[in-house]
């Protein structure tokens, strides 16, 4: 045993290599996207033979994982929680047919959002696909609750989800560690064919579905008994603070909700009793209901939505988010989970003290008018640069059809008008050239997708496009990577999540085969030949023999392979007359472009710029020039 | 004993770096630690922050009002994170101007103590502005704002590596917690004064 610093995606994997899965896989997605790349330097660390691989999205994650786990081996799939919306078909399935190896999915939910489109409830997903759920509160939980997750779903042969919020993704926690475990290796029977099950037609399906039905009773019993479902505080109770003594407040909760709410019960010194709940679904039904029975009125605190609330059967005395008790949109934040407590120990007749926030000292920052620095496309980006010669080309008014990635960042300065999901750039642009024929709609429309997005998503939507004879331009922006989550490879790169060689899928080539006829590579630093191929491709659009037009837009990501910017610099300055217009400031928005306090001029911030250059277009009035021109000028 | 220290400052400027190097050096003196970062999208420049708890519960986020600690790697998101701060915290910011006057002054009141370092240009003096933020860190250290002593965390920053940056690292401690001057509060360590 020793102790160590963990990183609760590190936990997870790390549980996923000591309990022997042997297959594991993942689409990257914040704040998913270090697991795979925890089971990746474990299995190494530990000298552990596992497959593990970035899949092409979560539905092939899904699927590969779950034949490994039909062929008898543990094995494993994470993703944040939109991706499990992808993933949700073959969970639906598979929940019906059940699995052989113990098979453990893991999405991670994002209040807040964070870094995501929604705010929805994985565990409200695994309730609808009758799939058991575990919920942890922290990186040490959570490391456990795989080992306790793989085994259920060996038991009952079903899959089961590791629900983890972004507070248990990215906290980071000193855990127990034990070095020494020997990893679990179930007998490797190999897929054994079973046609009744494993490819049964919807007569067997209602089999199945009673089948389902029975494992999770069996389930929701094994849960009334589990250690992950316990009361904290109740000893204590019997304490000072009489109103409390008479149990006229209890209190459930699960996740982060369940130590933000410990820590504000103790910070109140109000040893309210709560009911962790570690395993929200199935919920263990007579556990909540003989624990609800003690009191007055129980509050239900969960993230992000209210899936042990809603499973309880009588609500009479129940508050929680369902009544408005509990905000039902937004991260519990410590701030929040203390003033329900507050507001709830009030009407019982306890008085804590108020929050200790300085309402003067927020109303002097308020007074500063500082908000928070929004994200922006770094210095360098081949994105930006992309986009603002798309810009220059297309205007203002044309439809700009976006998607997920770093470039969604291109709204700031308004490059981009839609995004929905993964793929939807070039399925929106799609059905906004269809709509305009009746709305009389001549404006150009523009998508722009990613190399990694477009290899997820966009192909089966480029097919139809062509088919349907959709005309629109598409920029695929290729920086030879998934960038947004950490660099992973996607199959258009010639590695593989382990760094071993792997079958390199050209993008062009997919593009070509899903019949565009018009079909570009360039580089979008190189301006003037860009912004030529742009026009060209409108021009197609509009042609009697065109359709779908593709430019992929070559450039690496400047964060992971910076050598075609250090082989080939080009450092800037502003000259003397910069008069401060911001129109550089706002239209290219480079972090490196910095506008003076007092708005006189912008400056180069050195410390972060990459001399690359591309700035030198941004100013119309070409006070940014090459450091060379000035020197020659001297 | 408790402590809760908030690490604030703009993406690339090490937040993380400085989250890991305080927790490793909480865990290396057998402590409890819970930290949180942030990941994803905010490392784009954009505003990033962390939270560190050592010796205290599970909860990963630390509420307004109550951190003994701020540190930040910038002025604006210095003033910005100021609402966590219990009264009688310590801010610790880089930036040769300290914070607005208004601020100051309020600041004063509650006896939270200011202290202000140009890490940035020691940062370049040391020949990398990528150590400015454990210069911060070293200066914290030296005012015992941290819990944690300038010793702990340069045996922290030699577990955490890379080894070769093991030698600028351990200066840029040495030279933040070499400008901390032992007064108590509204100090300034920056250019012109010293």
């Amino acid at each position: 045993m020793s102790t160590q610093l963990l990183l609760g995606n590190d936990a997870i994997a790390l549980g996923m290599v000591q309990n022997g899965c042997q297959v594991v896989t993942a689409y990257p997605g914040t704040p998913s996207s270090e697991i795979l790349a925890g089971v990746v330097k474990f299995k190494k660390q530990l000298g552990r033979e596992i497959y593990t691989e970035w899949s092409a999205s979560e539905k092939v994650a899904f699927e590969v994982a779950l034949a490994a786990s039909w062929s008898g081996l543990r094995s494993a799939t994470a993703m944040k929680q939109v991706g499990l919306n992808v993933a949700a078909d073959p969970m639906f399935s598979a929940a019906y047919t059940g699995v052989v190896g113990g098979f453990v999915i893991v999405p991670c939910d994002d209040p807040g959002p964070i870094s995501s489109q929604t705010e929805q409830d994985s565990r409200l997903l695994g309730l609808t696909a009758k799939v058991p759920v575990f919920d942890p509160s922290t990186p040490a939980e959570a490391l456990a609750m795989v080992k306790d997750a793989l085994e259920l779903s060996e038991r009952h042969r079903l899959p089961v989800i590791l629900r983890p919020t972004t507070r248990v993704c990215h906290a980071v926690q000193s855990v127990e560690v034990n070095g020494s475990a020997q990893p679990f290796i179930p007998a490797r029977p190999g897929f054994k064919k079973d046609p009744q099950r494993w490819a049964a037609t919807p007569g067997f399906r209602l089999k199945l579905h009673h089948e389902l039905n029975a494992k999770l009773a069996a389930i929701e019993g094994e849960f009334e008994k589990s250690p992950l479902n316990f009361i904290s505080n109740l000893q204590s109770s019997i304490s000072d603070q009489s109103e409390i003594r008479n149990q006229r407040l209890g209190i459930i909760a699960s996740g982060v909700a369940f130590t933000t709410a410990q820590e504000a019960l103790a910070d109140f010194g109000a040893p309210v009793p709560i009911l962790k709940i570690g395993t929200p679904y199935p919920l263990p039904r007579k556990l909540v209901t003989d624990f609800i029975a003690q009191f007055e009125r129980v509050i239900v605190i969960e993230e992000p939505d209210a899936c042990i609330e809603l499973q309880i059967p009588d609500r009479t005395r129940v508050s929680g988010r369902l009544d408005g008790t509990v905000p039902n949109a937004g991260e519990l934040s410590p701030e929040v989970v203390m003033s329900v407590l507050a507001e709830a120990l009030d009407r019982v007749g306890v008085s804590v003290p108020p929050p200790p926030d300085d309402e003067a000292l927020g109303a002097i920052i308020q007074s500063l008018k500082i908000t928070p620095r929004r994200p922006r496309l770094c210095p360098g980006c081949s994105h930006r640069s992309a986009m603002y010669t798309m810009k220059h080309v297309f205007g203002p008014n044309a439809i700009y059809p976006g998607d997920i990635g770093c470039y969604s960042l291109g709204t700031n300065i308004r490059a981009i008008d839609t995004f929905v999901d993964m793929g939807a750039a070039v399925t929106m642009a799609t059905g906004f050239y269809h709509a305009a024929r009746f709305t009389d709609d001549k404006r150009p429309i523009v998508a722009m997708i990613g190399d990694s997005t477009f290899l997820h998503s966009g192909i089966t939507p480029l097919v139809n496009a062509v088919h349907t004879g959709a005309r629109f331009v598409l920029l695929i922006l290729d920086n030879h990577t998934t960038a947004m989550t950490g660099a992973q490879p996607t199959p258009a790169n010639d590695y593989s999540a382990d760094g071993d060689l792997a079958a390199k899928i050209p993008i062009p080539d997919i593009v070509r085969a899903c019949g565009v006829k018009f079909v570009r590579i360039a580089d979008p630093y190189d301006h003037e030949p860009f912004e030529a191929l742009l026009k060209e491709a409108q021009t197609f659009t509009q042609s009697p023999e065109g359709g779908v037009a593709v430019i992929v837009a070559d450039r690496p990501c400047v964060l992971y392979d910076r050598a075609p910017i250090t082989e080939n610099p080009l450092p800037v300055v502003i000259t003397e007359q910069c008069d401060g217009c911001r129109y550089c400031v706002e239209a290219f928005e480079c972090p490196a472009l910095v506008l003076r306090a007092d708005k006189s001029r912008v400056d180069v911030d050195y410390r972060i710029c990459v001399d690359c250059g591309q700035c030198i277009d941004a100013c119309y009035k070409g006070f940014i020039v090459p450091k060379e021109a000035v020197g020659s000028m001297q | 004993m408790e402590r809760k220290l908030i690490i604030a400052g703009i993406g690339g400027q090490g937040v993380i770096y400085a989250t890991k190097v305080l927790s490793q050096a909480a865990l290396m003196r057998g402590e409890r630690v819970m930290a949180s970062e942030n990941h994803g999208m905010s490392q784009r420049g954009g505003s990033v922050m962390s939270y560190v708890k050592i010796g205290g519960s599970d909860a990963p986020l630390i509420r307004r009002g109550t951190a003994d600690a701020l540190i930040a790697f910038d002025r604006v998101e210095a003033i910005r994170n100021l609402p966590f701060l219990r009264a009688g915290g310590s801010v610790f910011v880089n930036g040769a101007d300290g914070l607005e006057p208004a601020v100051m002054t309020r600041l004063n009141e509650l006896g939270i103590g200011v202290h202000a370092i140009a890490a940035d240009a020691r940062a370049k003096e040391l020949g990398s502005a990528a150590v400015a933020n454990l210069i911060v860190l070293g200066f914290a250290a030296a005012h015992d704002g941290l819990g944690l002593t300038l010793g702990d965390l340069k045996e922290a920053a030699q577990a955490l590596g890379p080894a070769r940056a093991l030698a600028l690292n351990l200066k840029a401690l040495e030279t933040g917690a070499g400008l901390a001057a032992p007064r108590p509060t509204l100090e300034w360590v920056g250019e012109g004064m010293t």
